[in-house]
């Protein structure tokens, strides 16, 4: 077990303990106290499953999870294991269906995730059956509760969590709200495995530090750089966050002698054949060109330019994810916005000319912290102590926002932790 | 579908060549197994049975596939890796007008810089081959990625 006293030596989380990315009794304290606690985690999108009967199997942490619409048009979650002997349920990663049932017993389960069938429950001949007092009443299904916001889809294990509008607070409304403000049409999806903790890669998309300096595409056609207008906000308990950047609000020449002089770009610029990838066309009030939005503590929603995404994660074990990116436009793109959509696709996801350094640097970082788990990493850019928004992506403070909130669930505060 | 020799052993030339090529990291002379009006896409399987035009690799014309290349060359950072395409023989579907469409399987085996091996991927070419001359070229190259479940990374084009 990890020593989770000695997690923080310093309380505004400045340093965090390698045995957090890799110690089993955490994880399965995650499991417990945030993916069954207090939180809303993102399911996946209502277009996913336009019709009555259709369902999607996802994921809340380790616990499979599926969705689906019934006959009046609610969106119903449970858990994906029978409640007979625990056989997985749902088969099929989506589809369409009238109920569901398991093909181990064929106990039946309506699309409300109520048990209303259970094979030969009376005996045969007079003989054999379950007790007299069986009551398929109390045998449904594990139900999440579920709540529906601009067509994405929330589900939580527990019945204190906080409203979702509450949960999801000011900013997030704000930023995802205008993402997601018209009717969503899916592009299609994107899957990676990438062997580290789940947690590097929420730290990750909080870090603005990074993404020009480890993503030479990002500094070469300025889609994100540290020059410009920019910035990391958090919620006011710090559980989500928001990096954005405009493009454009710095000089390129500028820009590229600050990158040579810090010795981060050592040789020739290269260029592009074809410039549509590079090309943005405002489509939001904002006029923000890049926007990584983490919902905690599963979901991320990306605009990068004219590229939108929903990406989910689910942790696997203490060295295993899968992000399952969704990538969309809206109902009402015509054909040449769908193919800057899919043109721009080509930046993100495990092929992502700007993404897949990701997989990379969150793998070397798991496979060398492994052998010295009471070493620390370092957590100081953009400055120690109160956690606060900077309109700088020379910054880590969201990443310390997001360890001081997972620590309050999982009941790891050091004494006297910024908040 | 039956063809005659020539063509046959033209498309096996390309479809052997173009492996080769990416299993050497020889990526310009990848590029030329292309003809200037071409395109490329890796595409999940998932996506590609439902009609989902994303992929993981889009590349609508050559000058897209250039810059994909240029890119991993110049910019990317990935796990280093050789590859290894073991591939099945090709099932012609149809030829007309000097261009064949041509299914075949794949496999991919990628080794790390220290010697470790692992099956990377699986799937299916559905190509669609010039074949008028002795040098036939793809015209177009969709590669169904049947493990769309990426492991790592997908940098290296397949
Ligand atoms: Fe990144």
């Amino acid at each position: 077990m990890a020593d989770l006293d000695a997690a923080w030596p310093r309380n505004d989380y400045s340093r965090v303990r390698y045995d957090l990315f890799h110690d089993s009794d955490v994880f399965e304290r995650e499991q417990d106290r945030i993916f069954r606690g207090p939180v809303w985690s993102v399911l996946g999108l209502e277009t996913e499953i336009p019709n009555p009967g259709d369902f999607r199997v996802t994921a809340v942490g380790t616990t499979p999870v599926v969705f689906n619409r019934d006959q009046s048009g609610a969106v119903h979650a449970f858990v994906n294991r029978c409640a007979h002997r625990g056989a997985e349920l749902v088969r099929e990663p989506y589809g369409n269906c009238k109920d569901h049932t398991c093909i181990y017993h064929a106990w039946c389960y309506t699309l409300q995730g109520d048990l209303i069938g259970v094979p030969f429950q009376r005996g045969a001949n007079g003989r054999g059956g379950m007790p007299p007092d069986f009551d398929l009443r109390e045998h449904g299904l594990q139900k999440l509760r579920v709540a529906v916001w601009k067509g994405v889809v929330f589900g939580t294990f527990t019945e204190a969590t906080e409203p979702l509008p509450t949960y999801l607070g000011p900013l997030m409304i704000e930023h995802i709200g205008e993402l997601v403000d018209r009717p969503v049409k899916i592009l299609g999806y994107q899957r990676q495995r990438v062997f580290a903790n789940w947690k590097l890669y929420l730290e990750n998309v909080r870090d603005g530090y990074h993404a020009s300096l480890l993503h030479e595409f990002n500094r070469t056609f300025g889609l994100s750089r540290l020059t410009q207008i920019s910035g990391g906000h958090m919620d006011d308990r710090h559980r989500h966050s928001l990096l954005f950047q405009y493009a454009g609000s710095d000089d390129d020449q500028a820009a590229r002698q600050a990158y040579a002089r810090d010795r981060v770009q050592r040789g020739e610029y290269m260029t592009l054949k074809d410039t549509a990838i590079v090309r943005y066309v405002k489509e939001h009030p904002h006029g923000i060109t890049t926007r990584i939005i983490s919902v905690f503590p599963n979901a991320v929603f990306h605009q990068i330019y004219n590229c939108l995404g929903l990406r989910t994660i689910r942790p696997i074990d203490p060295g295993q994810f899968e992000i399952v990116f969704i990538l969309f436009g809206y109902e009402d793109d015509d054909e040449a916005m769908t193919g800057h959509r899919v043109n721009q696709a080509n930046m993100v996801g495990p092929s992502g000319l700007i993404s897949m350094e990701d997989g990379e640097a969150l793998e070397l970082v798991q496979r060398a912290t492994a052998p010295d788990r009471d070493a620390y990493g370092m957590y100081e850019m953009g400055g120690t102590g109160t956690i606060r928004n900077l309109d700088t992506r020379v910054n880590e403070v969201p990443i310390r926002g997001f360890w001081s909130y997972y620590s309050e669930l999982m009941g790891i505060e050091p004494a006297g932790a910024v908040r | 579908m039956t063809v005659d020799l020539e063509t046959k052993s033209r498309v096996d030339c390309l479809l052997t060549d173009s492996a080769m090529f990416i299993d050497r990291d020889e990526l310009s002379a990848w590029l030329d197994c292309f003809e200037d009006d071409s395109r490329y896409v890796v595409i999940p399987r998932e996506n590609r049975a439902r009609d989902y035009p994303v992929a993981l690799i889009h590349c609508d014309n050559k000058a897209r596939l250039h810059d994909r290349v240029t890119c991993l060359r110049h910019a990317n950072k990935f796990n280093p890796h050789f590859d290894r395409h073991i591939l099945s023989t090709a099932r012609i579907l149809s030829l007309e007008d000097g261009v064949a469409a041509v299914e075949s399987n794949f496999m991919i085996v990628q080794t790390t810089k220290t010697g470790e091996s692992k099956l990377f991927c699986a799937g299916c070419y559905e190509d669609r081959i010039n074949v008028t001359s002795p040098r036939a070229r793809f015209r177009e190259r969709i590669v169904v990625l049947d493990t769309f479940s990426i492991p790592t990374l997908l940098a290296t084009p397949i």
